[in-house]
């Protein structure tokens, strides 16, 4: 029990929840001094589901314990704890392995959103759920693609995004630019022209800077997006500046026979967003299993052996950064079309991160694992930003994604719903009779 | 071995130069690889060799000299300055020291990337999964169960690569490497790792990579035995110069060969 193993336990245990302690306590502030945020965290007495009131500080002491005895007590049997949790955690892998499965669930996830809005009642939770999960689930795709298929670090995700928006504004003539044409065109034609120009950028971005590897890839990205957010936000005679426009117009369909306007409820956008997120699971579903997303895989997994076989990484990695960037224009388009409102705000690198731990969450490489995890994180945030249960504060978020991220990565390093060749990367890369190195590349160099 | 050793060259390096720096890893450095043949390059450790290679396969590149390929077809490619797929896609293929397989891809995908991926695809060619697109799909898929066949993977095929014994891994590089239908195969280390059983296998898998497939063999090889049993021509390099070349038996007399490389291991190699 008092083994110096056990204590050294202890005392992680404690710094752990000590750091819960004050995560969870009253925000220090700039004109506070900084012993509020110890005394909110620790000092200040509080009820306990009205039971009894205690000084935080021994609470969580409590806790700590309480941990450290269930974990002392039990790690006699930690393999079979663990074998156990493995066992659970295989569960939707063998529940899935079966093709009729699969496609069942497919069937009932489509019934699950087709049904959704009747369910739904108040149109503020429909809007949030289109703008913050349907949004967002396009965008993870997008950034699946270059990130998961063929492993190129992208930081500036948030760029396709507010090109496909920008795009939008400016083709429907609601940005001081002049508009292309003389009549503002509807917003509906918008979207395969949004969804070219964020292509079209992405060639741009790609053809110069894909030749860098890993992480000098990843500070061009970065570079990229901070360029277009600083354009965006100064160049007030172009795109409105800071303040952005608010005029863009709402979608409307027009064949001739049949017209068609969306307005502000928000429950017909939801349908157009759902259709395009299948349509792109479809397109990218096809495209990792076509020759193509091969390729991705060989230049993911070995440049160098990639190139030995002919092919070409420029040109495969540029379509990657061109495809991964259509459903992020798509995104722009279809947030500009709901809100009406865009700013350099919505744009950031924070938007970026997001994107990016969203598809870290729910698995690199695997589409729905990424479908399913934009959803839940973005739920989940939506809800707690809405509802601020148990204390919680808006400026506390990343700090609890930042946390999640690293249980995910100690635990579920491959995802939510890993992909099964992502899975195996990760499973090789823990064995250690993988050599990889460049060393290999040059053999016997000096 | 094969009578019909045809005289052409497929192959011309001249005075090929290549520095890191201060550090001269190839000087002057002139090599003839003549078509159909199984050629060798030895030497010690540092002497050069695999640089010999990546220059050749376009993964670096010589600040002097030329690398001339002759394709069958009676084209020559001046291979400097081009890219490694560029290369690939002419016809030259390689493997390297230590594999570099798609570790977690199956025995038939890693095939099946090096049978598709010299041919061309567009995007909207793979989207559209049109009666040209399937076709080429199936053409690579029979060319993948051939070299199975050939390499002798057959029932390997499912698994994955990183599930391989060190052997299985070798045999599947070269067919992947041949899977890109190459005209010349450079082998670098082809036999490192194995044990006796699976070296004699190599080698035997090596000759009928040029007699049944009629792909000339360039590799670099540590294994005396294994060279000497296999290669019809050697050159080798020291200090990233070529010291000697001839057959086998030329560079196992030649004097300057025993006293730069071979050294104590000379004996071992005539018994």
């Amino acid at each position: 029990m008092f083994s110096p193993a056990n204590l050294k336990r202890l005392f992680m245990i404690l710094i752990i929840v000590g750091v819960v302690a004050v995560m969870t306590g009253t925000p220090g502030s700039s004109s506070a001094p900084p012993t509020t945020g110890v005394h909110g965290s620790f000092l200040e007495r509080v009820s306990w589901f009205g039971l009894f009131v205690a000084p935080r500080w021994l609470l969580f002491l409590t806790f700590g314990v309480i941990i450290w005895l269930v974990v002392s007590l039990y790690r006699p049997r930690a393999r079979m704890i663990r074998r156990r949790v493995d066992t659970v955690f295989a569960l939707p892998k063998a529940f899935t392995a079966k093709k009729s499965t699969r496609v069942a669930l497919m069937v009932l996830a489509l019934v699950v959103v087709l049904v959704l809005p009747k369910f739904v009642h108040e149109s503020f939770w429909m809007y949030l759920i289109v703008e913050q999960i349907g949004v967002y689930v396009l965008l993870a795709l997008g950034l699946n693609v270059v990130v998961g298929f063929a492993g190129l670090l992208d930081l500036g995700f948030a760029a396709f995004y507010a090109i496909g928006a920008y795009t939008t504004a400016w083709l429907t003539g609601a940005l001081p630019a002049p508009a292309l044409f003389h009549h503002p065109i509807p917003i509906l034609w918008v979207i395969p022209i949004g969804i070219a120009a964020a292509m079209v950028f992405g060639v741009l971005l790609g053809t110069p800077t894909l030749r860098l590897r890993g992480d000098y890839l990843a500070i061009v990205t970065l570079g990229f997006a901070l360029i277009i957010d600083d354009f965006v936000e100064t160049q007030s005679g172009v795109t409105g500046g800071g303040v952005g426009s608010s005029l863009i117009s709402h979608p409307a369909l027009d064949l001739g026979f049949w017209h068609y306007r969306w307005g502000i409820s928000p429950t017909p956008y939801y349908y157009l967003c759902l259709l395009f997120i299948v349509v792109f699971i479809v397109v990218f579903t096809s495209l990792e299993h076509s020759r193509i997303g091969r390729a991705w895989v060989a230049i993911r997994e070995d440049e160098v052996a990639a190139e030995s076989v002919g092919i070409n990484p420029l040109k495969y990695k540029v379509m990657a950064f061109a495809v991964g960037a259509a459903s992020g224009g798509f995104g722009g388009v279809m947030s500009a079309g709901l809100v009406g409102i865009i700013n350099p705000a919505l744009f950031t690198y924070q938007v970026s991160v997001n994107v990016l731990v969203l598809v870290i969450f729910g698995g690199m490489g695997s589409i729905w694992g990424v479908a399913l995890g934009a959803c839940v994180i973005q739920a989940v945030t939506s809800y707690l930003d809405n509802y601020q249960p148990w204390g919680y504060q808006i400026n506390d978020l990343y700090m609890y994604i930042g946390a999640l991220l690293i249980i995910m990565m100690i635990f579920r390093p491959a995802g939510l719903l890993p992909s099964r060749r992502r899975a195996r990367e990760f499973a090789a890369a823990k064995g250690d009779e993988q050599v990889h190195t460049d060393e290999v590349l040059t053999g016997d160099q000096p | 071995m094969s009578g019909e050793v045809t005289t052409d060259l497929i192959i011309r390096a001249e005075h090929l130069t290549l520095r890191f720096g201060g550090v001269v890893s190839l000087r002057d450095v002139s090599i003839d690889m003549r078509r159909g043949e199984i050629l060798a390059v030895i030497g010690p450790n540092g002497a050069g060799k695999t640089s010999l290679f990546n220059s050749l396969s376009g993964v670096y590149q010589p600040q002097e000299g030329s690398i001339t390929f002759m394709a069958h077809d009676a084209t020559a490619l001046s291979v400097i300055g081009k890219k490694a797929h560029q290369i690939a896609q002419a016809g030259v293929s390689r493997t390297f020291q230590a594999s570099r397989l798609f570790s977690a891809l199956s025995v038939f995908e890693n095939i099946k990337i090096g049978a598709e991926s010299h041919r061309g695809i567009g995007l909207v060619g793979a989207l559209v999964k049109g009666p040209g697109t399937r076709r080429g799909d199936h053409q690579s898929d029979e060319v993948v169960i051939d070299l199975l066949t050939f390499v002798g993977l057959t029932r390997e095929a499912n698994l994955i690569a990183s599930q391989l014994s060190y052997g299985a891994r070798r045999r599947l590089e070269i067919a992947r490497a041949l899977a890109t239908e190459p005209e010349v195969i450079l082998l670098d280390e082809p036999a490192a790792g194995t044990n006796p059983s699976e070296k004699l296998e190599l080698a035997n898998l090596i000759r009928r990579v040029r007699d049944e497939r009629g792909v000339s063999v360039l590799l670099i090889e540590h294994d005396m035995k294994l060279v000497m049993s296999l290669a019809e021509r050697l050159y080798v390099l020291n200090f990233g110069s070529v010291i000697a070349e001839g057959s086998p038996e030329e560079v196992r007399a030649n004097p300057v060969v025993i006293d730069a490389y071979l050294g104590s291991s000379h004996e071992e190699t005539k018994a």
